[in-house]
């Protein structure tokens, strides 16, 4: 099947934090803006060492290598097109098979303006009323797949919801299961 | 002359004790030190390899719940719209939700903003944000209170999540209770609300109303609170089974005791809803009653204030005009406090005086039932003397309508009586007035709010507050005058809400006539009370646990009124 036929979209963020550690999420949806597929990973708690170790380059470790590779490995459904909001996520485009983009409405928050001087090799694809930095190698191939998602209803805010995701899944760490029976999965 | 010395007569000496000298840099002698060899020990640290545990869920792609668009509807939105809001209307999981892959489910749903804003999820008319809250409010809910304050459009809030539930699956029958007269008003919003969804209201005799009952094709039966009373034995005992089941108006419910409530919380039911604007009339066990039908022992009777506001907190979602609508043209009250004609005041003291004199008379007789009488002739007359017809609150009445029938504008009047409606219906013909109440036939009631829309001429509908204060829009009128006050200030509003709602216009002036120095102002501070009870239970911020005056005009507060002692209890003054 071509992979513009039915194109899913990948949403990846890690969500740092003092307390908890770097959590990693990521979020499949289809092409109309919709949950197929959520992984998360449990903080990863970097020890004193590894920081001084790792230096500077504990971020791009962590972010690129460690957590993102191993949210893509787990996923069970195929990914059209992965999008994340920190640069250093970009490098996973090496260990897979979909193209890898910055949205650079997500991304700035943190990182301020991105251009083409800053991310030196990349081009703007639009999406759902985002700019999308790619590879300008991969450029085409996210264009034929944008081109295919109108859908979408906002290609900024599924990082939002990765974020709620991660924050209730560490809340419900102590919360009691109780044996309701689940919406979600009867349905 | 000086004289001169000799080269060899110079000498120069050290005068050892007074002057320093400084050793010598040069060491006297040398020592040597012995140091033990350095031997270097290595000390690995070894950085383990960072590692991630990761957990997935999948979730089913089944479950697209939003209608079908179509391709016109396409072609509509392939512009998206610039709706930016920078307030996400997000599905939140219930707290009676706990399982995480349930709680996710919902959480990662897309927010319903960016859903009409990409044109995936369509409405007639854009909601406002709060209504997107409320419909994101019932979606997951399998008990909620949508107890908005009228005219917020709770009607529309409810029918676009049958909608969403019934496009995603999740839901495939829907039973919506209402009173008699809403039926069709309930119809008509579900064919502009949701028209592609198949509704039946269940009516005619009894073989039709069961096949209606049993009819597996239509997914939205809309039935009245009486039919199912008399269709009891089919809904209960037949195996139906709805997947929700919407009570309208729910305070109908609030007496946990009457039969309408029996029957209603028997329904074989999986999800039950509630929407009602005053989901406390007199007392917070009002609350109780209804929640006896969502979540059966939830609340209980005499559970204090603060306790019943922290449980129901999660299933209750109020906002009022004043909360959400910044722009909705304000409503103003005006107190019309007015002094009874003089032969009002006459036949009224002799009646107070001869009345409270016969009460006190009857002694251990004497009962509730007794006073009400009193209270209610009292009342009336304040509206109308018996024998002359004068009325002072009719000459204020017919003044302001002047007033309001010059500028083009529109009048509702509420009063208790039809009587009292009859009576100051000739003094206002010049105005075109319409009557609405209960001695108006049904079948003719649509027609008469039609024509007052639409007949320039009709600039004034008087209204019973029993037939008058639910499920009626006519936000095209400025101005509502109370002819005499409700027990209740709940349904005082609600019936000022009629004109108060989502579309209106101008600024609503709320006339309230009173009549002073009579009962009729004994009885408004007692509204008052209540209102600041009401005011307490759905507050923001957590009730305190200060001790309330329960609401409803109680035994002693109706024996108070002519400071009368009840035959078991004290005195009341």
């Amino acid at each position: 099947m071509p992979e513009t036929e039915s194109p899913t979209i990948g949403y990846y963020t890690v969500v740092e934090d003092e307390q908890t550690g770097w959590t990693g999420g990521l979020l499949l949806l289809n092409g109309g803006g919709r949950p197929l597929e959520f992984q998360c990973t449990l903080p990863v708690r970097p020890t004193r060492a590894h920081e001084i170790l790792f230096g500077l380059t504990l971020r791009d470790h962590l972010i690129g290598e460690v957590i993102g590779p191993l949210l893509v490995r787990k996923c069970r459904t195929p990914i059209g097109l992965l999008c994340c909001d920190q640069p250093e996520a970009l490098q996973i485009e090496t260990r897979i098979n979909c193209p890898v983009a910055l949205v650079e409405e997500a991304a700035m928050v943190d990182e301020g303006p991105i251009d083409d001087e800053s991310l030196v090799g990349s081009t703007q694809v639009q999406l759902a009323g985002s700019n999308l930095r790619v590879a300008v190698e991969q450029a085409e191939r996210v264009q034929k797949l944008a081109a295919v998602l109108i859908d979408l209803p906002d290609a900024t805010e599924p990082f939002e919801r990765i974020r709620e995701a991660i924050k209730e899944a560490q809340s419900q760490i102590a919360r009691p299961q109780s044996s309701r029976v689940p919406p979600a999965a009867a349905a | 002359m000086w004289k001169r010395h000799s080269t060899t007569e110079l000498r120069a000496e050290i005068d050892n004790q007074n002057s320093w000298s400084i050793e010598p840099l040069q060491p006297a002698g040398v020592h040597d030190l012995q140091f033990d060899p350095i031997q270097p020990k290595s000390l690995s640290i070894r950085v383990s390899k960072l590692h991630a545990t990761a957990t997935g869920f999948v979730f089913p792609e089944a479950n697209q719940w939003t209608p079908p668009v179509t391709a016109t509807e396409k072609a509509r939105h392939s512009k998206r719209k610039s709706y930016t809001s920078l307030q996400r209307h997000r599905i939140r999981p219930p707290n009676e939700v706990v399982k995480l892959q349930d709680r996710l489910y919902y959480l990662l749903q897309p927010p319903l903003d960016s859903l009409v804003g990409s044109g995936q999820l369509n409405f007639p008319f854009d909601p406002f944000p709060y209504q997107l809250d409320g419909i994101a409010f019932l979606f997951p809910r399998y008990a909620a209170v949508l107890a908005d304050e009228m005219g917020l459009g709770k009607t529309m809030q409810a029918i676009s999540t049958i909608r969403l539930l019934l496009c995603s699956g999740e839901i495939r029958s829907v039973l919506l209770i209402c009173p008699k007269p809403l039926v069709s008003n309930w119809l008509r919003e579900f064919q502009v609300w949701a028209p592609e969804i198949p509704v039946a209201a269940i009516g005619g005799n009894a073989t039709k109303r069961e096949f209606q009952w049993k009819s597996p094709d239509v997914p939205v039966k809309v039935a009245n609170y009486e039919l199912l009373m008399r269709d009891k034995e089919t809904v209960l005992n037949s195996g139906l089974h709805f997947d929700l089941v919407t009570l309208d108006e729910a305070q109908r419910i609030k007496n946990r005791n009457s039969t309408t409530s029996e029957i209603v919380r028997a329904i074989p039911r999986t999800r039950s809803w509630a929407l009602t604007g005053t989901p406390v009339e007199n007392s917070p066990d009002d609350l109780v009653g209804i929640f006896d039908y969502l979540s059966p022992g939830h609340l209980q009777i005499g559970m204090p204030m603060n306790q019943i506001a922290k449980a129901s907190k999660d299933y209750i979602l109020r906002r009022t005009k004043d909360m959400v609508m910044n722009d909705m043209p304000p409503k103003l009250y005006r107190d019309a406090e007015l002094d009874l004609t003089p032969e009002q005041w006459a036949t009224y003291e002799s009646a107070e005086s001869e009345g409270v004199i016969q009460l006190e008379e009857l002694q251990q007789e004497l009962t509730i039932q007794h006073v009400f009488e009193l209270v209610l002739r009292l009342k009336q007359i304040c509206n109308f003397d018996p024998s002359t017809g004068s009325s002072s609150k009719l000459e204020r009445l017919v003044a302001d309508m002047e007033e309001v029938s010059a500028s083009g504008k529109k009048a509702i009047v509420f009063s208790q009586w039809v009587n009292s409606i009859e009576k100051m219906k000739p003094a206002l013909e010049r105005f075109g007035p319409l009557e609405y109440h209960g001695r108006v036939p049904h079948k003719r009631r649509e027609g008469v709010i039609e024509q007052f829309k639409n007949d320039p001429d009709c600039s004034v509908i008087l209204m019973s507050y029993g037939a008058g204060s639910v499920g009626l829009n006519l936000q095209f009128c400025e101005y509502v005058f109370l002819f005499d006050r409700w027990w209740n200030p709940a349904v005082e509003d609600q019936a000022i809400n009629r004109a108060h709602r989502i579309g209106v216009k101008g600024a609503v002036t709320v006339t309230r006539m009173l009549a002073m120095n009579t009962i009729e102002q004994r009885i408004a501070s007692i509204l008052d009370e209540k209102r600041e009870m009401f005011d307490l239970l759905f507050s923001e911020t957590s009730p305190t646990a200060k001790p309330l005056k329960r609401g409803g005009l109680s035994r002693d507060e109706i024996f108070g009124l002519f400071d009368l002692r009840a035959p078991d209890g004290k005195k009341v003054a």
